[in-house]
């Protein structure tokens, strides 16, 4: 599905991403973990052909995303609030977006009705723009407008980070329905690790733009990856420890 | 945009300087002085009107030191003094500065100089508080605002409609009393210090931001759908979102409004008889066109918010320009038409207003959009567009030379070789060429986009 090769983002001298062979199948359901400036979304946002890479390239089916129209056709993303028209309704803008893959208001409806769990009765028809909704109801939004695309491929950063536990436990059977049983192919990244580790069946670690571990969900990924994260945590707890029994 | 603001501030300067000048020739046989000392206060009274239009609350400003341990009074007196920070303070002191360096200091002596300086500075303080105070009362109820903007309708009408009493005899009585009374100056003095101290008051008390802010409270915003554009397909779709984004932002509608007022533009030029007809080829070119020069100047930085998520959509880019081109071209037609009571000028006028069309829509329309491609800065929608210089720089002001120079480089060769008919004749098919042939310059258009693209879409990621 994503094929990338010698992919290489430098600013002002730092090197943020680094890949030079990294190759996404078809429905893989991928999770993407690192600590921040990891170059998580700028892998995204090279991935989806909205930053020049320094050198390398990105293929999507075996075409090359930059400059290329037909990823476009089945891919579905939402890194941000950048990605949602804010003066417009959920409404309008969801209809639009439906509009742009040939559906019309009654087929976008019918999408939308399989939402109406996930968006909880936030979202339609409440007399708002998006801008004036909060954060999580905003991503409500964004994760809706991918979905109503009917997406191959569909790329998530960090779309726990706002939401509400119950949305945070559909938005999870929502990923693993569309994985198992439509055969997306989901690439998610969060700094939940049990979120990741649950969703996901393949993991990537980045550090300092680098891919430093690949590894397969397993019963003991988990541990794995709080034992990389927990570095320093642990023995600061211990210090403290120490202090107070003086 | 540094420059545009001295350029502005030299202006005013200027004026300040030949205030004098301007005077005795305004007010001939009588002394500049008398003149100066009637004009101040209707000077201010509309000063208070502009503020009140014009003039930002400072607010939001303080929310990063609400919850830091800086006592209420310090955190009110930096919003409130802070308020001062606005052109509008400086203009005064400009304006009427040099004049009394000028003509009281030496006519009256330094005392009376300096309280009239101290004196248009208190006024204008207190004209900066009162105004700041009754559009932070207008938040919280929008009748205020109708009815204060009413009061000062009725001041205006009874001076200048009425008669029935004057601003000016007694501005005149005041500051003609103030050159030989310098303890009068303690009344502006007093009414500045009461105002400021009302407006510290009244922002101690309101320290919440939802009752600070300057958002109204929210109303059901519907969804709505606009009549023959959705049979247009995508294009008309994409059309609708941006009929929806200058309707529904502040600073957008402010373009659209500018471009009603240029319709009178006419108005001003055409009643006087000293302006010949290449200043209708001008003006004719604004009133079709100044939507697609004051809201095209800007283009797709009014999307910069959503950009990342049109570029990763399935909207073609040429689609993205066919409808950028469709909403000049919807906009444009109704301003010609609006402008059809010209007639009243002769249909001659009528026919130049047709060639400007014509020449706006095919060429300013494409040389509009192709610096869109060189503009990289960001535009908050939300703030108002008054001495917004946000998203200003120096792309439109190479726009400008283009759209304001090109249409004379056409007309005036012909008008001087004595062939105005020409002129126009070569100005409507120039214009009628490039309407035919938009397909072309769309598909340009979208090939130098695509090399500036990335560029583009990280300028207005940076906030």
């Amino acid at each position: 599905m994503i094929e990338i090769n010698n992919l290489k983002k430098v600013y002002n001298g730092v090197t943020v991403v680094n890949v030079p062979r990294l190759v996404i199948n078809k429905g893989e359901s991928i999770g993407l973990v690192g600590n921040n400036g990891a170059g998580k979304t700028t892998l995204f946002r090279m991935i989806l052909d909205l930053i020049r890479p320094e050198s390398g390239e990105v293929l999507s089916n075996g075409e090359k995303v930059a400059g290329g129209e037909i990823w476009k056709n089945y891919t579905a993303s939402y890194l941000d609030e950048g990605f949602l028209i804010d003066y417009l309704t959920p409404e309008e803008y969801l209809y639009f977006i439906g509009g742009l893959h040939g559906q019309n208001k009654a087929q976008a409806d019918e999408s939308l009705a399989g939402l109406a769990d996930f968006f909880n009765g936030e979202i339609l028809k409440k007399g708002k723009y998006i801008r004036d909704l909060s954060k999580g109801n905003q991503c409500k939004v964004g994760v809706g407008a991918c979905l109503l695309q009917k997406p191959e491929l569909l790329m998530l950063d960090e779309p726990f980070a706002n939401i509400d536990p119950s949305t945070q436990f559909r938005l999870k059977n929502i990923l693993k329905d569309q994985n198992k049983n439509k055969g997306v192919t989901t690439i998610v990244s969060s700094h939940d690790l049990n979120h990741v580790t649950d969703v996901c069946e393949r993991i990537l670690l980045m550090e300092k733009g680098v891919v430093i571990k690949d590894l397969a969900t397993s019963s003991s990924t988990l541990t794995e990856l709080e034992e990389y994260f927990g570095v320093g945590q642990s023995t600061a707890a211990f210090n403290i420890d120490k202090e107070e029994n003086h | 945009m540094g420059i545009l603001i001295f350029i502005m501030f030299l202006y005013v300067l200027v004026l300040g300087i030949f205030l004098d000048k301007i005077l005795g020739k305004v007010f001939p046989g009588e002394s500049i002085v008398a003149a100066f000392c009637g004009i101040l206060l209707i000077y201010f009274l509309f000063d208070l009107l502009m503020r009140m239009q014009l003039q930002e609350l400072p607010t939001l400003k303080v929310q990063p030191y609400l919850h830091l341990p800086v006592k209420r009074n310090t955190v009110v007196g930096y919003l409130v003094l802070s308020a001062l920070m606005s052109f509008f303070n400086l203009w005064p002191v400009v304006i009427f500065g040099p004049f009394i360096i000028k003509v009281i200091l030496s006519s009256s002596g330094g005392i009376a100089a300096l309280t009239f300086l101290v004196s248009v500075i208190a006024l204008s303080i207190f004209n900066n508080y009162l105004a700041l105070y009754i559009k932070r009362k207008a938040n919280v109820n929008g009748w205020i605002f109708l009815i204060v903007g009413g009061l000062l309708a009725l001041l205006i009408c009874g001076d200048f409609l009425w008669h029935f009493y004057s601003f000016r005899t007694g501005s005149y009585f005041f500051f003609g009393n103030l050159l030989t009374k310098p303890y009068l100056v303690l009344i502006p003095l007093l009414l500045a210090a009461g105002m400021f101290y009302f407006n510290f008051i009244y922002l101690k008390d309101n320290l919440y931001l939802e009752e600070l802010s300057s958002k109204k409270s929210a109303e059901f915003k519907s969804s709505t759908e606009i009549p023959l554009l959705d049979r247009l397909g995508r294009v008309g779709d994409l059309v609708a979102n941006e009929i929806k984004l200058i309707l529904r932002n502040k600073r957008p509608r402010s373009a659209l409004t500018m471009g009603l007022m240029f319709l009178f533009y006419g108005l001003i030029f055409y009643t006087q008889k000293a302006y010949g007809e290449s200043m209708k080829v001008f003006v004719g070119m604004f009133m079709t066109g100044i939507f697609i020069i004051s809201y095209g100047q800007f283009m797709f930085s009014w999307q910069a918010s959503h950009f990342d998520g049109i570029l990763v959509s399935k909207v073609k880019f040429f689609d993205f320009l066919k409808a950028k081109y469709l909403l000049f071209t919807v906009v444009s037609t109704v301003a010609f038409i609006l402008t059809l009571p010209y007639a009243y000028f002769g249909w001659r006028t009528v026919m130049i207003h047709f060639v400007m069309y014509l020449w706006n829509l095919g060429i300013n329309t494409t040389i509009v959009l192709f610096f869109a491609n060189r503009n990289y800065k960001r535009i908050d929608l939300t703030k108002g567009a008054s001495f917004n210089w946000e998203g200003v720089g120096a792309s439109q002001l190479l726009l400008s030379f283009p759209l304001l120079i090109l249409p004379y480089l056409v007309y005036l060769p012909f008008k001087f070789a004595g062939y105005t008919d020409l002129g126009l004749a070569v100005m409507a098919v120039l214009g009628t060429v490039f309407i035919i042939t938009r397909s072309f310059w769309i598909k340009k258009l979208e090939a130098d986009f695509n090399k500036k693209r990335y560029k583009i879409a990280e300028g207005f990621r940076n906030k």
